[in-house]
């Protein structure tokens, strides 16, 4: 019987690594590639690199424009995913408490009626109405389509996230004379912690690795963003096979590292954002 | 009086929707009757008039050979990536749910390729998979004697390349909802098959599987929806080609949009919303099915 277990788990470990590997390999082989020249890298494609050279990486970072893409991805991914938390809690917080209220029943099901509706079939009104509205090649036509698009989910997410909060500690404040913004603001929204990281963590996942709406709606280049300044250089106009692998380092880096330092709360936020839906 | 105390209660609940309500309404509700109401207009880049013309861009598009293959595609696409996901992440997960050592590095590792972008996946392995002499993939056929497939360019295996490059990104996500939905099922369920004598596969098929309906369902509808969103890995790995062998409905979108020919677009995203409600509908009707028959 002991031995049987002993033979489970040693077999566990060996599909398991071999799984671990595949998904390791060509991760691997894009790390070591920026540092080899092309010669290197065709002779011996897994050995680690003879030494360390930065040049590439240089010549990536400045055909990338890098800083400027750079700041466009980090503005449009942090105000879409704090417009999505605030305006999505207000709305989520103002719907349980008011559950009862014919509005608040309309309001629902419209809200709902979202999730219905890939946001993807829209893009050709979303191109006439930013046109009307004189907002192409702005990052806040991108702001506005991302908070629209995530509002549903975020706010049936928020919603019966209040439910579990207490009324009770509410009055407590109101006893005290404080308004029901300051209420929401002071009391509940600090208690909402785990679904705003979850909210937050889930968006801005998606948000930054986002190409099509971008694509579609920042098409100046001094606007445009991470993603498609790969686009631009290794994929539109012309094939740079020499800067392939740096850039594609430089545009996953960033959510790279972030995900090295909170992987515990990004694989938590996935776990929780998905099973309650 | 009175009434007009209780306006003033719910008035800042009312303030509160606003900002949520009325962004949705814009940039959500009113894109999408703009797309309805201009799939019926003759609305290009070429004339500044715009005109009613009528089902003359459904017309157009029903006589288009490609949107057939960007149905085909889109819909082969999700089956079979959503089926090999769930094949690879359910064992995965059943074994991580048990208590080892490295089992959170096995966790953190299978899940990584998901933060990776999907564009910077797609132009990895397309280098990965190329025909050139550069191929690592080819390469190493190569030496074992097997012979270079162009696996991109050969119209039988662009989509089949494409589906393993996604199988590969996502199956962690999948194995990560698979994995909080196993921590719910309650060990004293395990327990009380052990002691009728049941054995691992029994247990597997009777109680994890219907204890994972809420993550099956979750990641068999999810995966399917955005399976037939896929855009992003076409553009980079094919663009579409060969032959629109990997062409999806988003991708032919794109193609008209970027030709100037905006009404003809807009009859593509409509079709696209008509195949995604069929898709959720005949799911959501599965799942009822099963549901009910596990209730009895």
């Amino acid at each position: 019987m002991k031995r049987k277990n002993h033979l489970q788990t040693a077999l566990k470990y060996i599909i398991l690594g071999l799984l671990a590997i595949i998904v390791l390999l060509p991760i691997y082989y894009l790390l070591v590639t920026t540092f080899k020249s092309s010669a290197e890298a065709t002779m011996a494609p897994m050995a680690l690199p003879k030494s360390f050279d930065f040049g590439g990486y240089a010549y990536a970072f400045e055909k990338m424009q890098y800083p400027r893409a750079f700041k466009n991805t980090l503005v449009i991914t942090v105000c879409s995913v704090a417009g999505i938390v605030v305006c999505a809690s207000m709305l989520g917080y103002a719907l349980n408490r008011r559950e009862e209220r014919k509005l608040s029943k309309f309001t629902f099901l419209f809200i709902l009626s979202g999730m219905l509706f890939p946001a993807q079939m829209s893009v050709l009104g979303l191109y006439k109405l930013i046109q009307g509205l004189h907002m192409m090649n702005q990052l806040s036509a991108v702001i506005l389509i991302n908070i629209a698009a995530n509002m549903a989910y975020a706010a049936f997410m928020f919603k019966s996230f209040v439910s579990t909060i207490p009324i009770e500690l509410e009055e407590a404040a109101r006893i005290d004379g404080a308004g029901t913004l300051r209420t929401f603001w002071t009391i509940t929204f600090p208690l909402m912690k785990p679904i705003v990281a979850t909210i937050a963590i889930l968006n801005a996942l998606t948000l930054w690795n986002d190409f099509m709406t971008p694509l579609y709606f920042l098409q100046k280049r001094e606007n445009d963003v991470l993603l498609q300044e790969i686009y631009r250089n290794v994929g539109q106009f012309s094939t740079d096979w020499t800067s392939l692998f740096q850039m594609l380092v430089l545009g996953a880096l960033p959510l790279l590292l972030f995900y090295l330092f909170m992987q515990r709360f990004i694989i938590g936020g996935v776990m929780s954002g998905s099973v309650k839906g | 009086m009175k009434n007009d105390l209780r306006k003033k209660k719910e008035l800042p609940y009312i303030l509160m929707g606003i900002p949520g309500v009325s962004i949705f309404f814009v940039f959500f509700i009113m894109p999408l009757l703009f797309t309805v109401r201009y799939s019926f207009f003759n609305w290009t880049n070429f004339s500044p008039d715009i005109s009613f013309n009528g089902l003359d861009n459904y017309k157009k598009l029903f006589h288009d050979s490609t949107i057939l293959y960007g149905i085909k595609n889109a819909l082969v696409y999700a089956v079979v990536t959503v089926f090999l996901q769930s094949l690879i992440a359910l064992p995965v997960s059943a074994a991580l749910n048990t208590k080892f050592r490295g089992r959170n590095l096995f966790r953190a590792t299978f899940f990584c390729p998901a933060v990776l972008s999907t564009l910077v996946v797609g132009y990895l392995w397309k280098y990965l998979l190329s025909a050139s002499e550069l191929g690592f993939i080819n390469q190493v056929m190569n030496r074992i004697g097997v012979g270079t497939v162009n696996f991109l360019g050969d119209k039988r295996y662009a989509l089949a390349s494409i589906i393993f490059t996604q199988v590969w990104q996502w199956f962690g996500w999948s194995m990560v909802i698979y994995l909080g939905n196993l921590q719910s099922i309650s060990g004293d369920l395990y327990e009380a098959a052990s002691i009728d004598g049941a054995g691992t596969l029994r247990k597997f098929w009777h109680i994890t599987i219907p204890g994972l309906a809420p993550a099956l369902k979750i990641n068999l509808i999810t995966g399917m929806i955005s399976g037939l969103k896929v855009f992003d890995i076409v553009i980079s790995m094919t663009g579409g080609g060969p032959a629109h062998k990997t062409d999806t409905i988003l991708t032919l979108m794109y193609a008209k949009f970027a030709d100037g020919n905006y009404g003809y677009a807009a009859a593509f995203g409509i079709m696209f919303l008509l195949v995604s409600l069929v898709v959720s509908r005949v799911l959501l009707g599965l799942f009822g099915a099963w549901e009910r028959r596990l209730g009895q």
